[in-house]
């Protein structure tokens, strides 16, 4: 099928003309089928100043199956698995039309991040939090972009960007009080960390969890 | 008298060939189709076709022939046969031509031209002198008079002229008074609709598919009125078809995508093979029979077609079970799926499988074995036992591999993204991690409220970990 890589090289070169959208499509060996594509955070978000790459995978059938794509930089947001980077938007699926093309794709996963939205998440834990407290996390968004996007105040942070200096606290979008207390009786402060995450421990919800609740599932993990 | 001839002779006729001849020019080269013959013998042939800027509404009124002075009042009464039936408005963008036959003396443009005869092609216009006598009324002494005819013919304005546009509405209404509106209708619609198709076949349209341009006569314009290429279009069908994805056998533009639109049967003849549309009508009808959930399918291996339940059998009589194939005739038992066994009898177990069963538990190369493979021979005995290995492989498969859509029961076998299936058949939304029905509306809040789904959205069985929910601490 030529015209699927006849469309390809077309979609590329239209991307490398295009110095509007700020989008860019790269090829990572020489096969024009698997690429990195990557735009910058939208201003007036937690993503601002953040620079984020899509792998990119273009199935035999393209254009006329929907083109893989999923999160390279890791991302804190309700509709993207901060795990896997997978992403579950409608067009990616049953939505997709062979009129879409990576470009516009790639800018609504862009726009995506300028509109979370938590009744449809992708990551249950991750719009929790969202619903929960949204100014926290937005903070764990920004937090997630200064590490693993890029974004501004990475200098501030000095070598916190390293493997093993960064803040697993504020990684979770958890207080760090909240973190002492439970490490103070006794628990591995990474495992206090995961199951104050899980159990979504902030905001409103910390009245509402016991103590005992919490050390239960302490011990249980 | 005197005065006149006086006049004639002082026109330069030499002049006035040379000014015929510019006219003519200027008019073949703006309108070249318009022109259908030379001014050589003084005699003009225009064929003017009218063409709308912008499509207008157009109702046949039906009326007897009428004179030029009735004309502009169109609302006579209606006859009794017309009356009867209702004349539909119709849309129309463009109108078959008139024909003029015009003389143009030698001393033209110095004196008026004469119009030999007026017709409207198809006679969807009755053209009185009330026409001729407004054409005439245009000529001014030495000027040419054709360019601004045909303009005001083409554009649709002499019918204002002529008083057939019901302005007082202000929707600019045209009115044709016609003796047999069923007649013009049909006429004034085809020709339409041919005019429209040479001129999209003449334009170049920018397919969104291949992102190329392409002439209008390599595309389909589909009823949505989106344009795609013939072979994007035929690509994309024939790829839908061929995986029995029927729902997407539609226009690929996003927006008719999330709207489900699909093609029409006229489309899609256009687009693929006959063999394609034959199997498109297939698997729409067998999509529109599986609605049904008491449809169980033929199970001669060679036919499968879907068999609803028959109507108007009482569900407690064993003639309930009783299925016939409306394709192949085949008449089986809803329950056991075997030939048909009568109403009263109970299915056979099957002595097959327990024969089967019986063999495999054998040890190899025990007495019981060989004598089995004695009674019913060696062969047969190896056949259905690899049937049924077959069968056993083919049943975990599904029971490990897959899950099952809880509405129409077909089996998914997910290969990437998240937990949140849509079935492909029946549209059911479901949870592929427990089989559960899940709303359409909101879908993911299985995932989000206490329960063995908790958090799993992305989960594969397997690397379930101990965490249990807490209660009362669910999404505010």
């Amino acid at each position: 099928m030529d015209a699927r890589l006849r469309r390809v090289n077309k979609e590329i070169a239209d991307c490398k003309n295009d110095k509007q959208s700020n989008i860019s499509i790269e090829l990572v060996d020489s096969s024009p089928f698997h690429l990195i594509g990557a735009f910058d955070g939208p201003e007036g978000t937690p993503y601002e100043g953040g620079h984020f790459q899509v792998d990119i995978s273009i199935p035999d059938s393209y254009p006329f199956q929907p083109v893989k794509m999923k999160f390279i930089t890791k991302v804190y947001h309700p509709n993207i698995s901060s795990a896997s980077g997978a992403i579950c938007l409608d067009i990616l699926k049953d939505a997709w039309s062979p009129v879409l093309t990576l470009k516009s794709t790639l800018i609504s996963l862009q726009s995506l991040l300028c509109s979370p939205e938590p009744r449809d998440p992708q990551d249950a834990e991750v719009a929790k939090h969202y619903m929960t407290s949204k100014s926290s996390f937005e903070e764990t968004a920004r937090y997630w972009t200064q590490i693993y996007a890029g974004g501004p105040g990475k200098e501030d942070m000095g070598k916190a960007c390293d493997e093993g200096l960064r803040d697993e606290v504020v990684m979770a979008g958890l207080d760090r009080a909240h973190v002492d207390q439970f490490e103070a009786l006794g628990f591995e402060r990474s495992k206090v960390i995961d199951v104050l995450r899980r159990m979504n421990y902030r905001g409103a919800n910390v009245a509402q969890i016991n103590d005992d609740r919490v050390v239960e599932e302490l011990l249980k993990s | 008298m005197a005065l006149v001839s006086e006049q004639e002779n002082s026109i330069d006729l030499t002049k006035c060939s040379l000014m015929q001849q510019e006219e003519w020019e200027v008019l073949e080269s703006i309108y070249p189709d318009v022109v259908s013959s030379d001014t050589s013998n003084g005699v003009v042939k225009l064929e003017i076709p009218i063409e709308f800027p912008e499509s207008r509404i157009i109702h046949v009124i039906p009326e007897l022939p009428v004179t030029s002075t009735d004309v502009s009042q169109p609302d006579v009464a209606p006859s009794e046969t017309s009356k009867r039936t209702a004349v539909p408005n119709l849309s129309l963008s463009s109108l078959p031509p008139l024909l003029l036959d015009i003389i143009l003396p030698p001393s033209y443009p110095y004196s008026p031209p004469v119009i030999a005869s007026i017709h409207a092609t198809n006679s969807w216009l009755h053209v009185g002198f009330e026409l001729q006598r407004k054409l005439l009324e245009m000529w001014q002494d030495g000027e040419g008079v054709l360019y601004p005819w045909v303009e005001w013919i083409q554009s649709g304005e002499f019918l204002e002229a002529l008083g057939l546009v019901a302005s007082s509405e202000g929707d600019g209404v045209i009115r044709l008074p016609h003796p047999a509106p069923h007649v013009l209708v049909p006429v004034l619609k085809a020709y339409d609709r041919s005019i429209q198709l040479s001129r999209f076949s003449q334009m170049s349209y920018e397919c969104q598919i291949c992102l190329t341009s392409i002439k209008g006569a390599r595309c389909i314009l589909l009823s949505c009125t989106h344009v795609f290429c013939r072979g994007c279009l035929e690509d994309f069908w024939k790829l839908c078809i061929a995986e029995g994805d029927v729902g997407r056998v539609g226009c690929p533009d996003p927006e008719c995508v999330k709207a489900v639109r699909e093609a029409n049967e006229e489309e899609v003849r256009r687009v693929v093979t006959e063999e394609e549309v034959r199997r498109w009508r297939w698997l729409r009808e067998k999509r529109e029979l599986e609605k049904d959930p008491t449809i169980i399918h033929c199970p001669l291996s060679f036919c499968q077609r879907a068999v609803p339940k028959p109507r108007n059998v009482d569900d407690e009589s064993g003639w309930s079970r009783l299925r016939t194939c409306p394709e192949c005739n085949y008449s089986f038992c809803a329950y056991c799926r075997r030939t048909w066994h009568g109403p009263h009898t109970d299915c056979p177990l099957s002595t097959q499988e327990s024969l089967v069963l019986k063999y495999v538990e054998l040890p190899e190369d025990s007495p019981e074995r060989v004598e089995m493979e004695h009674r019913y021979g060696v062969n047969n005995i190896r056949r259905l036992v690899a049937k049924y290995e077959e069968e056993k492989a083919n049943r975990q498969w599904l029971e490990s591999s897959t899950m099952e859509c809880p509405n129409c029961h077909v089996h998914v076998e997910k290969s990437v993204g998240c937990n949140h299936m849509t079935c492909a058949k029946c549209r059911q939304h479901f949870c592929y991690r427990c089989g559960e029905r899940l709303l359409a509306s909101n879908p993911y809040v299985h995932f989000s409220t206490p329960g063995s789904c908790l958090n799993k959205l992305f989960e594969f069985e397997g690397i379930d970990n101990e965490w249990q929910p807490v209660e009362g601490f669910d999404v505010l």
